[in-house]
């Protein structure tokens, strides 16, 4: 399995987004505070550690 | 910049960028991608604010202000000019991809006018906003408001600055179709650019 394949990059953002989701969910179904501003930057954070990721995989020689 | 930096790669998604000959990202590329990942994070933390506030203050938005921000006012016709300039943008980068220098030249020359046309209206709409009261005393609502579209115009003047920049190099015979990572990193960040105000808009104005 090549660990540089771009799939690799979008599978680490869409780990972040899922932390995220769970980060809503939890105190939105326990009926606990709701912290929106978590759930943003959480998400986000998948967004920049993907394209972080994709530059990893697209700035390695492929040699 | 030395011929061996811009030699194209045979298969995958990334083979439309320029890459060095063993198949690295050209520098200036990698550059614009580091810092759109930033601005990303910087986008996020005015999101987050905006989320904040709006989790914690009700009615949102405010009673007085229910009918200020119109989704299909003359912000959706700024939001429709950006998405064309978006397209238009890329038109330009596969012609230049071809070495068709003047369908290059026109496609960003198109962008740079649809670029300043949505400043304008921005403009035009702060001044609408500002005469049914909402400005940037207008509490929690108002601040957020402003400084998330504000803070967009900034970076669509930046856009225009740098569409401005390539399109007079375009114009000066400086690009080619092996020669042109300025203008793909222009595009990405235009991309960018849009991508953004897509979800501002939609925060903004439609998410009630």
């Amino acid at each position: 399995m090549r660990m540089s394949h771009v799939r690799n990059a979008v599978a680490i953002g869409i780990l972040f987004v899922v932390i995220a989701f769970i980060y809503w969910a939890v105190p939105y179904f326990g009926g606990w505070h709701l912290d929106y501003a978590g759930v943003t930057m959480l998400a986000a954070l998948g967004i920049a550690m993907a394209l972080m990721a994709y530059v990893l995989v697209a700035g390695s020689p492929r040699e | 910049m030395t011929d061996r930096a811009l030699t194209a790669t045979a298969h995958g998604p990334l083979d439309e960028l320029a890459h060095d000959e063993r198949g690295g990202i050209s520098n200036p590329i990698l550059g614009m991608l580091l810092f759109i990942t930033s601005e990303v994070m910087f986008f996020a933390g005015l999101f987050a604010a905006y989320f904040a506030s709006r989790a914690a203050i009700a009615p949102w938005p405010p009673t007085e202000f229910e009918h200020t921000l119109e989704p299909l006012g003359i912000v959706f016709p700024a939001t429709v000019l950006l998405v064309i300039s978006s397209v238009t943008c890329q038109i330009g980068v596969n012609a230049i991809r071809r070495d068709d220098r003047s369908g290059f030249i026109r496609a960003i020359g198109i962008t740079l006018v649809l670029g300043i046309v949505f400043l304008v209206i921005q403009i035009y709409d702060y001044g609408l906003l500002y005469s049914h009261g909402l400005t940037l005393a207008s509490g929690p609502y108002g601040t957020t408001y402003y400084t998330l579209t504000g803070f967009h115009g900034a970076h669509v003047f930046g856009g225009v600055i740098m569409l401005a920049v390539v399109l007079y190099r375009g114009m000066a015979g400086q690009f080619s179709a092996r020669h042109h990572d300025a203008v793909e990193g222009t595009s990405i960040y235009w991309h960018f650019v849009d991508v953004v105000w897509i979800g501002l808009y939609l925060t903004l104005y439609w998410l009630r």
